[in-house]
């Protein structure tokens, strides 16, 4: 017995090595040599901690968002960010290692919906799988469940998602891409449908073909929002200073020394696109042996299945759309960031990063249904939307005891209510 | 035996739609026999890549030629980066010229 709880209390605790052991078992059922193996196992490993080395690093810099927030407009602001959920569960709650355990169950559960059920996706988009997995596994906690029921209960409600979303997506995806080659594994779908219902709604009557938003000519200068980090920086760096403007210098004055307040703040926000930086760097390590071990599998498994991939993919089909998806849904989440707190909800700051990949996303599902109408209006709706699911979860995440954080992705968000509103009560009830 | 070539995939956070196209173009390049080194790649951090050949969506090819890169770095980019086809119409050529000058 002893072996085992030594087992139980050092290795499956550590999300890491929990995570290296799923990537060298994929490594090994594909047969690849031992340098293969032992490399790709290491990465993984390395991959995770870099993972929670940025989570760290976001998660300092928006506390200190947070209390400049509070100072400047005497309520609270809330910049929704999974990253910063995953690291708090990591390495506040000590779930890391139920989440590694549910992303593979995940895994396997997709992989049996996919085999029996005729929705034949396989979800690739490894981060989108971590987050359900942090979001469920979270949730699950919080309803009551623990142990294995926790883990079985977080990879069934994800596996669902996993087939579903990009089943849901795959109309539009083939209106799109002009084939059923692939298909689309990003967890904000159903904002995508929000916005496609919009732009159907809102679109030209009587014309064959819808204006497109290809047909226009966007400034060059635009084209540096291509770059992820570009576009977080842009909108962070004025947020961050205009907030420590109103809120002065006093609330911070303790960790600011002698630094005046503003170059603080400006550094503070370069902190927060460092953050994010380190920890996409790790996510390319973590994945870039998983991801590639998960197709190998269940290719084998699933012959006839359909890769669902990020959203990315359907990025050069229409640019523009791209780029009039992100400045359009941050509009709408700017104006929610303002109009949500009138009807009493918390303030929730733009999370930068979903604005862009969602918003870009959702904004070619606009033009595809609804031309250059549905792309602007729908954007609009869409970032409106994805505003105001974060503010349902504030309320559940403060009751958690989770400092100041919210998530971004509309399906995991949905995922995580399910859990609030139906689970828990069932296990109440119990 | 000469070197294995570098092949770079770039997309804009360097997670999801350039793996995707990595692993395709894994399979394009087994199937044809070649031995390459492929890797992965943020475009922020495309003045640091040290690579043959860069693969990318079409969607970035104007930002990627505004940064000077290495003048020996040839680029491929697609329409449907996760296409068979298309990756092996489009790498395959650049590939083998590559090989055949080193």
């Amino acid at each position: 017995m002893s072996v085992i709880n030594w087992i139980i209390n050092n290795v499956l605790t550590q999300a890491g090595i929990i995570i290296g052991l799923i990537a060298m078992l994929g490594l090994i059922l594909q047969k690849k040599g031992l340098g293969a193996v032992v490399i790709g196992t290491f990465k993984t490993i390395l991959g995770f901690y870099v993972l929670s080395a940025g989570s760290a690093v976001l998660v300092t810099t928006l506390t200190y968002f947070g209390v400049m927030f509070q100072a400047a407009f005497h309520t609270t602001g809330i910049v929704p960010s999974i990253e910063a959920v995953n690291g708090y569960a990591t390495n506040n709650l000590g779930l890391g290692g139920q989440i590694a355990l549910a992303f593979l169950g995940i895994f396997i559960v997709n992989i049996l919906l996919a085999r029996f059920t005729p929705w034949k996706y396989i979800f690739l988009t490894g981060q989108a799988l971590l987050w359900m997995s942090t979001m469920t596994v979270v949730f699950g906690h919080a309803a009551g469940l623990r142990g294995a029921w926790l883990i079985l209960a977080a990879s069934l409600v994800g596996g669902f998602f996993c087939v579903a979303m990009p089943a849901l997506a795959q109309p539009i995806v083939r209106r799109i891409t002009g084939n059923d080659a692939i298909a689309l594994g990003h967890f904000c779908t159903i904002g995508y449908m929000v916005e496609a219902g919009v732009a159907w709604l809102v679109r030209k009557r009587n014309v064959d073909k819808q204006p497109s938003t290809e047909d226009l000519k966007l400034p060059r200068s635009l084209e540096f929002l291509q770059d992820t980090y570009m576009s977080l920086a842009v909108v962070m760096i004025p947020l961050f200073l205009v907030v420590a403007a109103v809120a002065g210098p006093e609330p911070v004055a303790e960790d600011v020394g002698t630094m005046n307040y503003m170059m603080y703040a400006f550094l503070q926000s370069i902190q927060f696109v460092v953050g994010v930086y380190v920890l996409m760097a790790g996510v390319r390590l973590l994945l870039g042996e998983i991801v590639p071990a998960f197709r190998g599998i269940s290719m084998k498994l699933v012959p006839d299945s359909k890769p669902a991939l990020d959203c990315p993919v359907l990025f050069p089909y229409a640019p523009n759309a791209v780029v009039i998806g992100f400045i359009t849904t941050t509009i709408g989440t700017l104006i929610a960031m303002v109009a949500l707190p009138a009807v009493g909800f918390a303030v929730i700051v733009p999370g930068m990063l979903t604005n862009f990949f969602a918003g870009g996303t959702a904004g070619i599902f606009g033009n595809t249904v609804g031309g250059r109408r549905g792309a602007i209006i729908g954007g609009v709706v869409h970032g409106l939307f994805i505003t105001l699911l974060p503010a349902l979860l504030v309320t559940t995440f403060m009751n958690l005891g989770f400092p100041n954080l919210s998530a971004t992705d509309v399906d995991t968000i949905t995922a995580g209510l399910l859990f609030a509103y139906i689970v828990r009560p069932i296990m109440n009830a119990l | 035996m000469t070197r294995p070539l570098d092949i770079c995939f770039i997309c804009g956070a360097g997670l999801g739609s350039s793996l995707a196209c990595q692993m395709e173009a894994e399979e394009v390049l087994a199937a044809a026999g070649i031995r390459a080194n492929l890797g992965h790649e943020a475009i922020s951090g495309i003045p640091g890549v040290r690579a043959d050949i860069i693969v990318s969506a079409e969607n970035f090819k104007p930002t990627i030629e505004k940064y000077e890169l290495d003048p020996d770095i040839a680029f491929v980019f697609l329409k449907n980066i996760v296409d068979k086809t298309e990756i092996a119409a489009k790498l395959l050529p650049v590939v083998q010229e590559k090989e055949a000058q080193a």
